[in-house]
């Protein structure tokens, strides 16, 4: 079974490669069959690798532990959930999940638009294919899973225990499919670069691949973050890893991008401007793979070391570096934009400014993450960056962001009068300026905790004041009561709403993020049985440690009770110290509990040899499972944007008989009358 | 007539970025972190005592002595050639043990002792600083290869 599947991915490789070559044969020859012939290519690459994957898994599930990465990432006592998981515990595993994920979008994109963007395909099968054979090439030759061990070892060497988790299981698929999704507007935009159709109608076709993209992106991201907050152990949910930040990158870009297509779509501005940032993003999204895959940064995250690999995988992005950048500069003389800015009082303004800081932002986290290697090679000298920078350079971005985003969607296009300006912001700075004092007289004194609030309430004010104006507006004209009117403005504009979602998401993650740093309250200290700990109101008391079991590994447990400030228990706690037998590998399990929508956190680091005594962390998080709850609502609004012709119209065709005006923009003109 | 419309716009950008490029600027230098190997440690000169720096090295085995019932520990930090005793205060990590890679973060005194609050402990198994194999540490060859891009953190 598991060489069928070698073999399938091998022949997956050869076809790749004939994937590349045949469009362009089809081009030259204007012969529609060999563009054909790159279509099945492409689709039966999808079967084969999808074969590759389907016997890794049967190995991992019979326990072959003659094969060598089955036996590095499982062991017989895991559970079914985390045998199957054990195919992207490690290197060689992860990569072949990239690639699965590359084919299935490639074959789902080559589907969904082969009929109604046919001057496209060409360019986007050979990209797609360029791509799947560079990291086939990588799977095959330099970090094949398929190998085989000369002998068959008894058991494997376990899945690392920071790994058995289901938040982990699912976390490096996430990443994937958002850093993969993102190769299909880069691809079509690729191919407007090669094709010469330089319109936004690339742009439209792949509104929702990049929508797709970055919800997975930002689902993978935001899970790490949980994974981190409870799994290490730490009580932190970010601490600008580097590895954290190879994967922020992209999807500060990538965020960028989403935004500035408007731009584009409306008034046809920032033509090469967003082809650069789509290109900029994917190339991102490799150089993430490159950076983690590579072990260049040496980080908790990096399990591959191995220069080989590393070098193949730079050669391979410098090439498509080159061919993307190289394809822009050529191309960049047609793409001048004959439309020029208007006023800085204008929508297209706002979005420049949007740009201008999400762009400032990934530089700020670009350099704090590359320049200790630029060090390194320079001056032989091993520095690294520390989290206060990137504290207090990023914020004051974010600040701007969050600023941009009360006024961006209010005001209008081309140009807005002072006075429309006024009676826009007004309220909201107001409200947003009142916060303040509000704030410091609440026991707010970190500067940027009151900046960062002052901002949150300036643009929420901004969302409400909008929608009540609106509300008021539809009420009086249709005679309507509000509640209805209100829907009817939802209904109205289901882009602006989802968009305004997203908005209200990052509102409240901005909240969480900033209580539960601020009041953040942490105490580490050596504990016996019977001895407590205060934390804010809350008294943390040990009762006793005892020893534990599970299925593949043993340790401590320690039993807390937290009372609060009127001595009433509020919760009981079991952190535990876990010792994982197969690979020798200690763990830290903490403990949570949930209280309003904060977090009392205990973990016990170090369980003393005789068990007499423990060494405790408390923490007390206010507020942190609004980053999480700002995170869904977030995705909420992303989601209802991907599916809005859906959602929008069910309500509507109640109400009128015509069919609703989808923003379907699948179904672009004909391809002949735009070229 | 354009130029004129453009002026405030290009003028609000360079401010903007002047303002964050000032900001990267001076937080950027007091956040760099450097790592050392314990010789360089010992070879510090006093301007150096107290400030923040890391130290990459093996623990060495039979080193770790635990004051009970208290946040405090000490234990030897070795690259082959010099050994500094660490003094740590705080919850070591899971992956901290004897004859493992560390990194601590802390500073170095005028009683040539090293004071940390913060253990970052590798990943990997097989980890071993860099500077230990410049330092001629014997490897298997396996792990020579693994190692090489080891280091840091």
């Amino acid at each position: 079974m598991l060489e069928f599947g070698h073999f399938a991915v091998m022949t997956a490789l050869v076809l790749a490669m004939v994937g590349i070559a045949t469009p362009w044969i089809g081009l030259s020859t204007r012969n529609g069959v060999w563009v054909s012939v790159g279509r099945q290519a492409v689709l039966l690459n999808f079967c084969l690798i999808s074969i590759g994957m389907a016997g890794m898994i049967y190995s991992f599930v019979t326990q072959d532990y003659s094969v060598k990465y089955v036996f590095a990432t499982s062991n017989s006592k895991l559970s079914l959930f985390y045998k199957v998981a054990g195919l992207w515990g490690g290197h060689e595993g992860s990569l072949l999940l990239w690639a699965w994920v590359l084919s299935l979008f490639c074959a789902l994109a080559v589907m969904i638009h082969w009929k109604t963007q046919p001057a496209v395909m060409p360019y986007l099968i050979s990209i797609e294919s360029t791509l799947l054979t560079g990291f086939l090439l990588l799977i095959l030759f330099l970090s094949n899973p398929f190998e085989r061990t000369p002998f068959t070892p008894p058991d494997g060497k376990d899945l690392n225990p920071l790994l058995q988790d289901p938040a982990m299981v699912i976390h490096p698929p996430m990443l994937y499919l958002g850093y993969v999704g993102l190769s299909i507007p880069y691809c079509f935009a690729m191919a407007a670069l090669f094709s010469g159709r330089l319109s936004e109608e690339w742009i439209k076709t792949t509104q929702r691949w990049t929508l797709f993209a970055w919800l997975a992106l930002t689902t993978g991201i935001l899970m790490g973050g949980y994974w981190a907050y409870y799994e290490l152990g730490w009580g932190g949910y970010w601490g600008w890893d580097p590895v954290e930040n190879a994967s922020f990158m992209p999807w500060l870009i990538a965020t960028a991008f989403l935004h500035s297509v408007m731009v584009q779509e409306t008034r046809k501005m920032f033509l090469v401007w967003n082809l650069f940032l789509i290109i900029l993003a994917f190339s991102l999204s490799l150089i993430g793979t490159f950076l983690v895959r590579s072990g260049v940064l040496s980080s908790v995250h990096s399990f591959a070391t191995d220069p080989g690999r590393g070098l193949f995988i730079l050669g391979f992005l410098t090439f498509m570096l080159c061919l993307s950048f190289g394809m822009l500069i050529l191309r960049s003389s047609k793409l001048k934009s004959k439309v020029v800015m208007e006023s800085l009082l204008s929508r297209e303004a706002i979005f420049l400014y949007n740009n201008l800081f999400f762009v400032t932002a990934f530089v700020i986290v670009f350099i704090g993450t590359l320049y200790p290697l630029f060090i390194e090679v320079m001056k032989f000298q091993k520095v690294s960056v520390g989290a206060p920078y990137y504290n207090a350079v990023f914020m004051p971005v974010a600040w701007g962001l969050i600023l941009l985003m009360g006024i961006g969607p209010y005001i209008p296009w081309r140009k807005c009068s002072i006075a429309a300006i006024k009676d826009i912001l007004t309220v909201p700075f107001a409200i947003g300026f009142c916060a303040l004092p509000l704030l410091y007289v609440m026991g707010m004194r970190d500067m940027y905790a009151l900046a960062a609030l002052s901002v949150t309430f300036f643009t929420g004010t901004a969302i409400v004041r909008d929608y009540l104006q609106l509300t008021k507006m539809w009420a009086d004209r249709y005679q309507l009561k509000k509640s209805s009117a209100f829907l009817k403005v939802l209904r109205q504009n289901p882009r602006k709403t989802a968009g305004i979602l997203t908005h209200v998401g990052v509102l409240v993650m901005t909240i969480g993020v900033v209580c539960s740093t601020l009041f953040q309250a942490e105490k580490i200290q050596a504990m016996k049985p019977s001895e407590s700990v205060m934390l804010n109101d809350y008294r943390f008391k040990l009762i006793q440690i005892y020893p534990v079991t599970g299925s593949n590994w043993s340790g401590h447990e320690g039993f807390f009770e937290v009372y609060d400030k009127n001595n009433k228990l509020v919760a009981s706690l079991r952190p535990q110290k876990r010792l994982y037998e197969v690979s020798q590998t200690p763990t830290t399990e903490a403990a949570i509990h949930q209280i309003y929508t904060g977090h009392l956190f205990v973990t016990i680091p170090d369980v003393s040899p005789d068990a007499s005594w423990v060494r405790v962390r408390a923490l007390h998080n206010p507020l942190v499972l609004w980053v999480w709850y700002g995170g869904a609502i977030m995705g909420l609004g992303v989601l209802m944007n991907i599916f809005r012709g859906v959602i929008f119209s069910l309500g509507k065709k109640k109400v009128v008989v015509s069919p609703p005006v989808a923003p379907s923009v699948e179904g672009a003109p004909p391809l002949g009358a735009v070229g | 007539m354009m130029s004129q419309k453009r002026k405030p716009m290009i003028i609000s950008i360079v401010l903007i970025l002047a303002c964050l490029g000032y900001l990267a600027f001076t937080n950027f230098g007091e956040n760099l972190v450097y790592f050392y190997t314990p010789s360089e440690v010992v070879a510090l000169s006093p301007e150096y005592y107290g400030k923040k720096v890391r130290v990459a090295g093996m623990v060495v085995k039979e080193s770790v002595k635990i004051v009970p019932n208290s946040l405090k520990m000490t234990f030897q930090l070795s690259d082959g050639q010099q050994t500094i005793p660490v003094y740590y205060e705080g919850a070591p990590p899971d992956l901290f043990k004897e004859g493992q890679g560390a990194v601590v973060e802390g500073h170095w005194d005028a009683n040539r002792q090293f004071h940390s609050k913060m253990i970052m402990a590798k990943h990997s198994e097989d980890y071993m600083p860099l500077e230990m194999k410049q330092a001629g540490v014997n490897l298997p060859k396996k792990d020579l290869i693994k190692t090489l891009n080891v280091g840091a953190d």
